[in-house]
């Protein structure tokens, strides 16, 4: 019953997210744009492989626009449809039904990053040459697995508010910045660093760019990989917890509906 | 004749905050201490004016609103805390034209709520195909339910409430902006369930169709019960339940 509930919210969640032409923007133009821009940054960089750079962290970037606008901005187009309170109240389980529509719009998303592969190809002539791609496989399912689970305890935290349009956009660009998806992490303050090795996210993203440039030190590689799984289970840990939380308090302090 | 929905001096307040520097709080309330118990099987009525306390009452009964205070309970079960053994039970319908997905066919909208609800595949299409005849909507089923006219939306919302043949139907004033014929429809379901021994508690502003459909009523006025009983021990001496409810409201007699 649960995959049937997942599957079927996914493919909601996908036809609708598709339909949007906010979406269409966050997951066509974006990508595009932020291979030109970043492309144009990191052309005088001195690095060796700066398509790494250019490719993955434009389509990073785009990717997380996307799961951020819509994961967060579908619980506020729910509410302001008046659908929120019949799958919050459904007796499948908001869960369940959250955790559906994040996996429908990461997979969506996804093309993002073959969108900005494609930008770079055809505009710079850059093809993303991948080193080691078994090991780019596994860091790209940590890094999907990491992204969903951002997007849940964002998705959670923003049942609770119906100010969800505002924390949105707040959190977009400082996650991209935190994340090391535009530049390394190293390039930021030490006292920011912290936060950023806080974020699973970030951890998936410095995996990603091993497994392109090729991975020399495959120890350090799967540490990597351990710190980003932990990272990413404690937040689901404490996802769970808040889902308990934030299902008392939302229907004390009223947030389901538009008044 | 069990009882299935019991409230004991409900109460519910809204709290809001105003200002940044100098926030103050202000406090609504919606519902104020209200008693009334509904059997299986009875249509009953919630009537009141805007702002009365009848959504937020049918919200606490749903499970979607936490009761500040008092007993809210829906087959024995409280709807704030054991509403797992609640939900699968029942189903609710709010007026108007929310409440469904418009980027979805009416055939898909009702798929995907039949999901929800945990219907086997075989049980839900042949649901589906019963609540589409039902609500009149089988020609129109694959067409995006955005092309429907308000009172198509209407019927598919009725039909998205019927979809786990709930025992207990929730209604906060299903007929506004209903055509005549949509209006009429509903009635037809509504007497239908009741045939069928389930529970219908309804919020309506028109007070014909109360009278013709519930059993028994509350007038709710200010968030507090002003009248209870049949629509006749309502009506008293009044010429018409309009008159009496008017009385009531205006607070001539309560």
């Amino acid at each position: 019953m649960t995959k049937s509930v997942l599957l079927s919210t996914m493919m909601l969640q996908m036809k609708q997210s598709f339909a949007r032409p906010m979406f269409q923007f966050c997951l066509i133009v974006n990508p595009v744009l932020n291979t030109i821009l970043l492309y144009e940054m990191f052309r005088n960089s001195g690095k060796t492989n700066f398509a790494a750079y250019v490719i993955l962290g434009a389509g990073l970037m785009a990717l997380w626009g996307c799961i951020c606008f819509s994961s967060a901005g579908d619980i506020n187009r729910e509410r302001f449809s008046g659908t929120l309170a019949l799958i919050f109240a459904a007796p499948a389980g908001f869960q369940a039904i959250v955790l559906g529509k994040i996996l429908g719009n990461t997979l969506l998303s996804l093309g993002s990053l073959l969108i900005s592969l494609a930008t770079a190809a055809v505009l710079y002539r850059v093809p993303l040459s991948l080193a080691d791609p078994g090991y780019f496989a596994v860091a790209l399912i940590g890094m999907i697995g990491s992204f969903v689970v951002v997007s849940i305890a964002i998705a959670y935290l923003l049942t609770l508010s119906r100010r969800t349009t505002l924390y949105m956009n707040c959190i977009e660009i400082p996650f991209i910045l935190l994340g090391g998806m535009a530049f390394p992490v190293e390039l930021l303050p030490a006292w920011v660093q912290v936060f950023s090795r806080c974020l699973a996210p970030t951890w998936a993203v410095e995996l990603l760019r091993m497994s392109v440039d090729g991975v020399s030190d495959t120890a350090l590689f799967w540490n990597k990989f351990a710190v980003m799984c932990a990272l990413s289970a404690v937040l689901a840990l404490l996802s769970m917890g808040l889902y308990q939380v934030i299902d008392r308090a939302v229907r004390i302090r009223a947030s389901l509906e538009v008044f | 004749m069990d009882t299935v929905i019991e409230v004991r001096d409900l109460h519910r307040e809204y709290i809001t905050h105003k200002g940044v520097l100098h926030r103050k709080k202000e406090i609504v309330e919606a519902v104020r201490g209200i008693d009334f118990s509904v059997k299986k099987g009875e249509i009953f009525g919630l009537l009141g004016q805007n702002g009365a306390g009848k959504t937020t009452t049918i919200k606490m009964l749903t499970t979607l609103l936490a009761p500040t205070s008092g007993a809210c309970k829906v087959f024995g079960y409280d709807t704030f805390g054991e509403e797992k053994y609640i939900r699968k039970r029942i189903n609710f319908i709010f007026g108007g034209e929310m409440g469904i997905y418009r980027r979805l066919s009416a055939r898909d909208n009702l798929r995907y709520f039949a999901n929800l609800y945990l219907l086997d595949a075989r049980q839900r299409e042949q649901r589906i195909e019963e609540i589409l005849e039902l609500v009149e909507l089988t020609d129109a089923a694959d067409r995006l339910a955005e092309t429907y006219s308000k009172g198509m939306i209407q019927r598919l919302q009725i039909g998205r409430g019927l979809i786990n043949d709930p025992e207990i139907l929730f209604m906060d004033e299903p007929t506004v902006g209903l055509d005549p014929v949509g209006a009429r429809m509903l009635r037809d379901i509504i007497r239908k369930l009741r045939d069928e021994g389930k529970t219908v508690l309804l919020t309506t502003h028109y007070l014909p169709e109360a009278e013709e459909l519930c059993d028994r009523m509350v007038i709710l006025n200010q968030g507090k019960i002003a009248a209870r009983g049949t629509p006749a021990q309502i009506k008293g001496d009044a010429e018409t339940l309009e008159d009496a409810y008017i009385a009531l409201v205006q607070g001539d007699k309560v």
